[in-house]
């Protein structure tokens, strides 16, 4: 068909609908016209005036037929008939509101729900990510043999080894996360702490996205040792601090002291390895990291075509394996593996993806049920209106079209509002906080599709919930016998009752466990306060104070002028601002850090300290002295530190419970003395008080850990380890009755002023810090708690019915029961018989099923099992109170009956 | 006289179109045409012209405007459109394919 042809076809057709008056007009005018021409001739012809109309009738023929046939061409009768039935629907809908919203709002969780989770399922899941050919990225990842679970970066010679040695790849690269302080600059942007990644060139290979300026990096600017000082800038980073300088690549900006040249600016949208990183200078290896075993490399590489994961992994794998026999002290006990990108990235969308969509493929299926129910219950109501429309000649298919017509005007409404549930759903999804080194939703840029998915959901909904009770609706009508027909249906309308009871108690069961390890989680006690507390990072590179000794111990070892001083002036200012009434450092973290510190422990008098082996392992934390006061943890025992212990005082140490438990576990810890195995200066230390544990993460994972603080103060000038940065580096916590960001500006003020180029980073209060992963917990527990709430509803509405319904059929029989002299409690049993079957086989069923599915939940719950009794009994009661008061109503109806009209009634 | 019923199905259209394609003409006029061209030996019953001339307006081969006649009345007029020129010759090919073969059928009959 010529486009031509489909304009005139579209045009003629709209015409057709909304000109239907003019058209006729048209029509008879123009065969009035063709009749007059005729009537003309034939009085031409020298017939008479009455003679020539009556031959120019016969001659045109049966006006009246050729009008229809001539309406019949504008093939638009469908839409006519589609019309109707929308009005007809409409009518329904508004007659019956409650049912209508109710309906249309859970069949809109459903749709909004299963369109959400499948947009972001179909990216995270089959690795739809937004860069070319991205199902053949890779990360390359090294795997101790020991604990194969923890898998995760690679060092150096790993990286070399695979990317020469392999035959499964196109191009490999590796990447390692960078902080820099950007100086302060002509331009006048303040100076800050911004996240960036050194990398080798041929990452670019490997992810292959064009620079939105410039260029990338070239393979020669990364020799052995020394990287040549240029750095890519992302979109984001170019816009906000750059002024979206369409003339910046060339320019030179200044960074921890090095002077950069800025050589291209990616593109929006583009992220790499994490969404947080703004910049990417090129990584060459030191010649020590050449030979070295520290495996803090992220290594990522594009699989050649036709390449399957398990190849690749078999290749680097026997690389790696060659790797251990000919480097045995470096290469021993590891060995390597490969993981689809978007697995390593979103992989762990999947369970609490499979759960949420577990729960909204309830909800929709609740929901037809329900509607089917509804439209069921409309049936015998309707017959009169069908017979009629059967008795007039409505084929069969017409009849069911009408059903259809209205199921899908109803999921229509709701596929509308579906699409605002899904929009919301997938900014929900992206708010979710991943596990630490994972990437949040927001990372896949999910959102088109919505609109298309919903639309299709709710097509397929309407014909799900639509075509049953059509079939029934048409074969009750031509079925003679009536009752046959009318049983069908009530058993038909009982299975959807006690399904729908059914899937609303396994909704229940799930919130009600999510609802369960909430609360626990939000009582639970973490050993600190987070509440009033602005937290925020300081940092001096490590340049500025270590050099290089050699080794200890196999690591490398530095003589440091440890900065001190300089945090100590820092501490000073900051205790000096108006409205702080605490302020304290640490070194990392004390919740929630990355990684946190650790150091082997020699307890003093142990006889294993002559084998050179630590008797323990703690996490340590170097913190000023008012850290526990103002924290808010309580001491146990002992005291805490002061202003008396200094430099050159006896070293002192404060340990946490379990590190007293495990250490000294039928002594008193205070007076006793260990040593942190990190350097050859380090003391003795004294262990002075005993204070609660801080939990490490927020949401506690796993045992407690032992934990050793000592102050900043008392540090040894030599170092060595991978800890080493740690020294320069202070996170401070500032409690003030103010709202602590009012704060912030302040103390960004007062830190400037000891060193313009030395910014505060990351600033925010300790409870959004912390309560990142208590949000998502909160979001989870909070939609299906929505979910669980309208499935209930619908559950009692389906209960509702069936039971007012079957009052109102048997509402003779009750009152000849009553006429016979039955007491209330018999008519009760005459009629709740029925709907307590039902409520007792939905119950079983949902009860088993629930057990069947909630350790879909597992990663969700904490401090409770999925089969939690206490919840389990608690929710079967509230669905059984529930029902009961869906039954309430209809049987108060039922004795109310008056015997005496009951007998009456035909 | 053939009624139109005897007329094989869509030799009305292919009539329809043929007279058009010299001109726009009112639906009097294409039945005047298709008489006189068949020299009165075809005649339609006039009125299923009409189903005809909609359903070929429908599909888009002819185009419809309501202009005067000469003698000053109104009328609906009817066109060719270029797909409906190219849908005539098909038309017209398909018919001489046809009358052809039933031509040879029955000479060798």
């Amino acid at each position: 068909m010529t486009f031509s042809r489909f304009i005139r076809i579209c045009v003629q057709r709209l015409r057709s609908l909304f000109r239907k008056e003019r058209l006729d007009d048209e029509l008879d005018q123009e065969l009035a016209f063709h009749l007059t021409q005729l009537e003309k001739e034939n009085l031409d012809a020298g017939m008479s005036a009455a003679d020539a109309r009556r031959e120019a009738r016969k001659a045109l023929g049966n006006m009246a037929v050729f009008k229809e046939e001539c309406r019949d061409e504008r093939r638009v009768s469908w839409l006519y008939d589609f019309f109707q039935d929308a009005r007809y629907g409409v009518r329904m809908m508004r007659k019956h509101p409650g049912f209508t919203a109710i309906a249309a709002i859970s069949l809109a969780l459903g749709i909004g729900g299963n369109t959400a989770i499948l947009n972001v399922g179909k990216a995270a899941l089959l690795g739809d990510l937004s860069f070319p050919d991205a199902r053949r990225l890779v990360a390359i990842q090294a795997v101790p043999e020991v604990t194969p679970a923890q898998i995760g970066p690679a060092s150096v010679p790993d990286f070399v080894a695979w990317m020469q040695r392999n035959t499964t790849f196109e191009a490999i690269g590796a990447s390692v996360a960078n902080q820099e302080d950007f100086t302060r600059d002509e331009s006048g942007a303040a100076a800050e702490r911004l996240v960036g990644q050194a990398v080798t060139p041929s990452l670019f290979n490997v992810l292959k996205v064009e620079p939105e300026l410039g260029r990338v990096f070239n393979d020669d600017e990364a020799p052995v040792g020394s990287p040549k000082p240029v750095i890519i800038l992302s979109h984001h980073l170019w816009e906000r601090r750059f002024g979206a300088d369409s003339a910046i690549i060339g320019k030179r900006i200044r960074m921890d002291g090095r002077d950069l040249e800025i050589i291209g600016v990616m593109p929006q949208g583009f992220w790499y390895p994490n969404l947080n990183s703004e910049f990417w200078i090129p990584f060459s290896p030191t010649r020590y990291q050449l030979e070295s075993s520290g495996r803090l490399f992220n290594v990522a590489g594009r699989m050649k075509k036709g390449i399957t994961v398990e190849q690749a992994r078999a290749d680097v794998a026997g690389i790696s394996a060659q790797l251990a026999r000919d480097f045995p002290d470096r290469h021993r006990g590891w060995s390597a593996t490969v993981v689809p990108l978007h697995e390593l990235w979103f992989g762990w969308i999947r369970e609490p993806l499979m759960a949420l969509e577990a729960a909204v493929i309830l909800v929709l299926l609740i929901a037809c049920a329900n509607v089917s129910t509804l439209l069921l219950a409309r049936v015998p109501a309707r017959q009169s209106e069908i017979t009629m429309r059967v008795l007039l000649g409505a084929g069969r298919g017409r009849i069911i079209r009408q059903f259809l017509t209205e199921s899908l005007l109803l999921s229509l409404v709701a596929g509308a509002l579906g699409v605002l549930i899904a929009w919301w759903g997938v900014r929900s999804l992206e708010s979710v906080q991943p596990p630490i080194g994972r990437i949040p939703i927001s990372g896949l840029g999910v959102s088109s599709g919505i609109l298309l998915d919903a639309i299709l959901l709710s097509i397929v909904s309407s014909l799900l919930f639509g075509f049953l009770p059509a079939l029934v609706a048409f074969s009750s009508e031509i079925d003679a016998q009536q009752a046959t027909a009318h049983r069908r249906r009530g058993r038909l309308a009982d299975i959807l009752v006690s399904a729908q009871v059914g899937l609303a108690l396994v909704l229940l069961v799930s919130s009600g466990l999510l609802l369960n390890s909430f609360v626990r989680l939000v009582l639970d006690d973490r050993g600190f306060d987070p509440k009033d507390i602005l937290t925020f990072e300081y940092r001096i590179p490590v340049q500025d104070y270590m050099d290089s000794l050699g080794r200890y111990r196999g690591m490398p070892s530095f003589s440091f002028a440890p900065p001190t001083l300089q945090l100590q002036r820092v501490h000073e200012k900051l205790k000096a601002l108006p409205g702080a009434e605490s302020v304290a450092g640490s070194s990392a973290r004390p919740v929630n850090g990355v990684i946190p510190p650790m150091a082997g422990v020699f307890v003093e008098g142990r006889s294993v300290q002559s084998s050179g082996q630590p008797d323990g392992r703690v996490v340590y934390f170097l913190v000023t002295e008012n850290f526990f006061e103002t924290m808010k943890t309580p001491l146990l025992s002992g005291r805490d530190f002061n202003q008396a212990d200094t430099r050159s005082t006896p070293w002192v140490a404060l340990i946490n419970e379990t590190m007293a438990h495990r250490f000294w576990p039928d002594e008193n810890p205070i007076g006793k003395h260990f040593t942190i195995d990190a350097a050859s200066g380090e003391q003795p230390r004294e262990v002075i008080g005993i204070v609660r544990d801080i939990a490490l993460q927020y949401i506690r994972t796993g045992p407690p850990q032992p934990v050793a603080y000592t102050l900043y103060l008392q540090e040894p000038e030599t170092y060595n380890g991978f800890n080493a940065n740690m020294y320069g580096q202070m996170t401070f916590f500032v409690r003030s009755h103010q709202d602590p960001l009012r704060l912030a500006s302040a103390a960004r003020r007062e830190v400037a002023q000891i060193d313009p180029r030395r910014p505060i980073a990351n600033v925010q209060t300790m409870s959004d810090f912390v309560g990142e992963g208590m949000r998502t917990r909160r979001y989870y527990a909070a939609a299906f708690g929505v979910f669980a709430i309208m499935a209930t509803i619908l559950a009692a509405v389906a209960v509702y019915g069936v039971m007012s319904s079957s009052v109102s059929q048997r509402t003779r029989e009750i009152g000849i029961h009553m006429a016979m002299g039955a007491k209330a409690r018999d008519i009760i049993r005459l009629i709740g018989a029925r709907a307590l079957v039902l409520v007792s086989l939905g119950l079983l069923s949902g009860f088993f099923s629930s057990l069947a599915l909630t350790h879909l939940l597992d990663e969700q719950l904490w401090g409770i099992t999925p089969t939690d009794p206490p919840t389990f009994a608690l929710v079967i009661t509230l669905l059984i109170a529930v029902a009961s008061a869906a039954c309430f109503f209809p049987a108060r109806r039922a004795m109310r009956v008056d015997p005496t009209e009951a007998l009456r009634m035909d | 006289m053939p009624k139109p019923s005897d007329l094989l199905q869509g030799t009305l259209d292919l009539l329809i179109l043929k007279s058009l394609a010299r001109e726009p003409l009112h639906g009097w006029g294409i039945a005047k045409r298709i008489q006189s061209l068949s020299d009165e030996v075809l005649s339609v019953q006039q009125g299923s012209l009409y189903p005809a001339l909609h359903r070929l307006e429908q599909q888009g081969w002819v185009d419809s405007d309501w202009k005067n006649t000469e003698l000053g009345r109104s009328a609906k007029f009817y066109s060719l459109t270029r797909d409906g020129r190219k849908q005539l010759e098909v038309e017209l090919e398909n018919w001489r394919r046809l009358s052809s073969a039933v031509g040879l059928l029955l000479k060798r009959a």
